[in-house]
C-alpha cells in the first residue's frame, strides 16, 4: 500500500469514527429528548391534577380570555436553573483543576447549558402567558422577575454559544477565568431571577432580603436613570468595537 | 498574557463595571416631589402605632399611641395682616412647613357587615378621582372615600344609588363606623367625633366639636381669646409657628377661653386666633369622647378614646357585643399631615374576649382600665394613590383574581410593600418607560459582551 493510499484510508477510517460519534450523539441526544419529554409530560400532569380547584369560580374584571396557571411556569422553571447551575458547577470545577474528572465534566457543560437555555425559552414563555402583559409590567415584583429573566435567558444564551463554539478552549489560559467570571455572573442572575419568582410567588426568601442589605429592595422597581441608560447602549457599542479590533488583530 | 486576553480582560471589567454602576444608580431620578401633580413623597414611609382595648359590657376604651416628632396643637389660624385676616395652615400638599395643621388618629370599625373590609381595610374605600389624586380637579366639595356597594358603577363618584337604595344598605349595615381623635378640633375639650364611611365620609348626626371662626358677612373671626383666661386677645404667629405655644397655655378658643370678637381692638399684624371654635358635640356624632384630654409626651402621642357599646344608633354605629369579633383600621396623621398624606394600617381584628390580632380586655362594671395588658404593635404605612378599581382589575393588577377569590392582602403583601408600591403608583408610567428602556440597554449590552467575546476567545490552534 503506497503511503497517499495509506493516508487515504487513515482519513476515511477517520471521518467513519466521526461519523459513528456524530450518530452515537445523535441517538444518546434523542433518548435525552425523549426521556425529557416523557418527564414534563408527567409533571404536566401531576400539575393538573394538583391545579385542579373547586370551590367557587369568580368572575374577574379584565380578566383575559385565556391564561396559563402559575404552576407550569413554577414547574418548568427549576430545569433551566438545574441545567445552568449544574453547566456552573461544571465550570467551577473545570477552572480551578486539570484533572481527568474536571476534563469529562467539561464536556458536558455546552450541552447543559444549551439544554438550560432551550427550556429557558420554553419557561419565559410559559411566564408571559399568566398574566396580561399590562397588569404583570404594572407591578414592581413583576418587571423586576421580567428584567431579570431577561437577563438571565439572554444571558446564558451568550454562554451556550461560547460554550458550544469553543467548548476545551474556553479554559485554555488566562481564558479560563474569563470564562469564570461570565460563568460567576451568570450564577448571579439566575439566583436573583429565582427568588424573585418566588417572591412573586408569596414565598420570598433570605435572598430577597440579602438583596435588599446590598442595595436592592426588589419591591422597587429595577430601572436605570437616563444617563446610565446612554452608559449602557455606549458599553454595548464600545464592547463590540473592541470585540472587532480584537478579531482584526487576529486576521 | 496575550494582548487578546487583555482586550478579554478589559471587555469583563467594563461590562461588570456597567452592572455595578447600574446597580449603584438604579431606581433614581424619577421619584421626587411634584407639587403640580399633587404629589409629596413622605420621608418615612412606615411607622409605628400601638393599640390597645378594654370594655366593661357598657362602655370599650381604645388607647393609641404613635410616635410623633413635634405634636401640631394648631389646625388652621386667622392671621391679621394690614388689616385683613388671612388664612393659614389647614389643608396642605404633604406635611405643613409651618406645623398648621393638626395631628390626627382615627379608627374604621365594622362588625362582618362589609365583608370586603375586614380583608382589604380602608382599600376597599378608595375610588378613583378622589380629592387630592393626581388628575383630579380641584372641586367646591370634597370628594371623600366611599364604599363600592354605594355606587352603580364602583368605581365613578358620581354614580351614587338613589336615597331610598343608601337607607336599605346601612339598615344592612353596609357602612363603617369611624372614629377620629383631632389634636386641634376636639382634643382641647376632651372630645372625638362619630363619623362614618359609606356613600361619603362623613359625621354621625348632631354637632361636631368644632365649628368655622369666620363670619363671612363681616369678613372677620366671631371670637378671639378673652384676655381675662388668656392673658391676650391673641397668639403670635411667630410663636405659633416656632411651638413655643403648648399645652400650658390658652391656645384653643370654647366657651371658657373666648369672648366675641371686636373689629374695634388695635389689631398688630402677627396677631393669630384658630380659625376653629370648639363646642360640646351633640346627638350621635358624640358619642366618641375621651376619659381625659391626650397629651404629647416624650416624642408620643398617648390617647384613649371611649364610647358605649351600645349607642341606641345602629345605623349611624357599629354596636359592640361582649364576645364579639370586629374589624379595624387605623390611620394617622403626623408631622403636620392631613388628607391622604396619613399612614394607615392592614385591617386588625378584634376579639372581645375572643381570640384575634387585638383582644379587648374584660374590666369589671363601671371601673375604668388599668392597661397593664401589652401594646398591640401594628406597622402604619403610607399607602399613596392605589384605588379599588385598580386592584379589582386583572389588566392592571395581577392579584385581582387573588381579591375575587378573598384572599385577604396580608397574605400577600407587608406594609413596606405596599408603602413602596404606593410610592411607585403616582409614577407609574414613567416608571414603567424607564423600566422598559432598562430592559433594551441591558438587553443590548448583554448582545454587545456575546459578540465581543465571541470575536475575542481564541482556540489554541489558531495562534500556531
Amino acid at each position: 500500500m503506497t503511503a497517499r493510499a495509506m493516508t487515504q484510508n487513515i482519513k476515511m477510517n477517520a471521518e467513519k469514527d466521526d461519523q459513528m460519534k456524530r450518530s452515537r450523539l445523535i441517538q444518546q441526544g434523542r433518548k435525552i429528548g425523549l426521556a425529557a419529554a416523557a418527564l414534563t409530560l408527567v409533571a404536566t400532569g401531576a400539575a393538573l391534577a394538583h391545579s385542579e380547584g373547586g370551590g367557587v369560580t369568580v368572575a374577574v374584571d379584565g380578566a383575559p380570555s385565556w391564561s396559563l396557571s402559575p404552576v407550569y411556569h413554577i414547574l418548568v422553571a427549576h430545569f433551566p436553573v438545574g441545567l445552568w447551575v449544574t453547566a456552573y458547577l461544571f465550570i467551577l470545577i473545570r477552572t480551578f483543576s486539570d484533572s481527568e474528572f474536571a476534563v469529562r465534566l467539561q464536556k458536558a457543560i455546552w450541552p447543559v447549558a444549551a439544554l438550560g437555555t432551550l427550556a429557558g425559552f420554553v419557561t419565559y414563555g410559559l411566564g408571559l402567558t399568566i398574566y396580561p402583559w399590562s397588569a404583570i409590567t404594572e407591578s414592581p415584583l413583576g418587571r423586576n422577575h421580567i428584567l431579570l429573566a431577561t437577563w438571565t435567558l439572554s444571558y446564558w444564551t451568550v454562554m451556550s454559544v461560547l460554550g458550544y463554539r469553543f467548548r476545551r478552549h474556553l479554559f485554555e489560559g488566562g481564558q479560563r477565568w474569563v470564562t469564570f467570571a461570565l460563568a460567576t455572573i451568570g450564577a448571579l442572575v439566575i439566583t436573583v431571577t429565582g427568588t424573585l419568582g418566588g417572591s412573586l410567588g408569596g414565598t420570598p426568601s433570605l435572598v430577597t432580603k440579602s438583596l435588599s442589605w446590598i442595595g436592592w429592595n426588589v419591591y422597587m422597581t429595577f430601572y436605570l436613570p437616563t444617563w446610565m441608560l446612554v452608559a449602557f447602549f455606549a458599553g454595548a457599542a464600545l464592547l463590540v468595537a473592541i470585540g472587532i479590533a480584537g478579531w482584526r488583530r487576529r486576521a | 498574557m496575550t494582548k487578546r486576553t487583555t482586550y478579554l480582560a478589559a471587555s469583563v471589567a467594563i461590562f461588570s463595571g456597567l452592572l455595578v454602576l447600574g446597580w449603584a444608580t438604579h431606581g433614581t431620578g424619577i421619584v421626587k416631589d411634584d407639587p403640580e401633580r399633587n404629589i409629596v413623597i413622605p420621608e418615612e414611609l412606615t411607622s409605628e402605632l400601638q393599640v390597645k382595648a378594654a370594655y366593661d359590657g357598657e362602655k370599650i376604651w381604645f388607647r393609641y399611641r404613635w410616635p410623633v416628632e413635634r405634636p401640631s396643637l394648631f389646625n388652621d389660624v386667622l392671621v391679621y395682616n394690614d388689616g385683613n385676616w388671612e388664612k393659614r395652615g389647614g389643608e396642605a400638599l404633604g406635611p405643613n412647613p409651618d406645623f398648621l395643621t393638626e395631628d390626627r388618629v382615627s379608627m374604621m370599625i365594622d362588625d362582618g357587615s362589609v365583608p370586603l373590609f375586614g380583608r382589604y381595610g380602608g382599600y376597599i374605600t378608595i375610588g378613583d378621582g378622589l380629592t387630592t389624586f393626581t388628575g383630579t380637579p380641584e372641586t367646591d366639595e370634597e370628594r371623600t372615600k366611599y364604599l363600592p356597594s354605594t355606587r352603580t358603577d364602583p368605581n365613578d363618584f358620581e354614580t351614587v344609588l338613589s336615597e331610598s337604595d343608601l337607607e336599605t344598605l346601612r339598615a344592612a349595615g353596609q357602612f363603617i363606623d369611624l372614629w377620629q381623635w383631632r389634636s386641634s378640633r376636639s382634643n382641647p375639650i376632651g372630645l372625638g367625633d362619630d363619623g362614618f364611611v359609606a356613600e361619603e365620609r362623613g359625621g354621625d348626626a348632631g354637632t361636631g366639636p368644632y365649628t368655622t371662626n369666620w363670619d363671612s358677612a363681616t369678613n372677620q373671626p366671631k371670637y378671639m381669646f378673652n384676655p381675662e383666661v388668656a392673658g391676650s386677645t391673641a397668639l403670635q404667629i411667630d410663636a405659633v409657628i416656632a411651638g413655643d405655644v403648648g399645652f400650658n397655655d390658652t391656645y384653643y378658643l370654647s366657651a371658657e377661653t373666648a369672648i366675641a370678637f371686636d373689629p374695634t381692638y388695635a389689631w398688630k399684624n402677627g396677631d393669630t386666633i384658630p380659625r376653629r371654635y370648639l363646642r360640646p358635640t351633640d346627638g350621635s356624632r358624640g358619642d366618641v369622647v375621651q376619659p381625659k384630654k391626650a397629651r404629647w409626651r416624650n416624642g408620643f402621642w398617648d390617647v384613649t378614646l371611649v364610647r358605649d357599646m351600645d349607642t341606641g344608633n345602629p345605623i349611624d354605629d357599629k354596636i359592640f357585643k361582649d364576645g364579639g369579633n370586629y374589624d379595624l383600621a387605623f390611620a394617622v396623621f403626623r408631622n403636620a399631615s392631613t388628607m391622604r398624606w396619613h399612614y394607615v394600617t392592614l385591617p386588625v381584628s378584634l376579639g372581645l374576649e375572643q381570640p384575634a390580632q387585638m383582644v379587648a380586655e374584660r374590666v369589671a362594671p363601671g371601673t375604668e382600665p388599668d392597661w397593664t395588658q401589652p401594646w398591640t404593635e401594628i406597622t402604619t404605612f403610607y399607602p399613596g394613590q392605589v384605588t379599588w378599581g385598580r386592584l379589582t382589575d386583572a389588566q392592571q393588577h395581577p392579584g385581582a383574581d387573588r381579591i375575587a377569590a378573598r384572599v385577604p392582602v396580608g397574605v400577600r403583601h407587608s406594609e413596606e410593600q405596599l408603602a413602596l408600591y404606593g410610592v411607585q403608583m403616582e409614577f407609574a408610567e414613567e416608571i414603567k418607560r424607564q423600566w422598559i428602556w432598562t430592559l433594551i440597554a441591558s438587553l443590548t449590552l448583554i448582545v454587545g459582551l456575546g459578540i465581543n467575546i465571541n470575536l475575542l476567545m481564541r482556540r489554541r490552534e489558531d495562534v500556531k
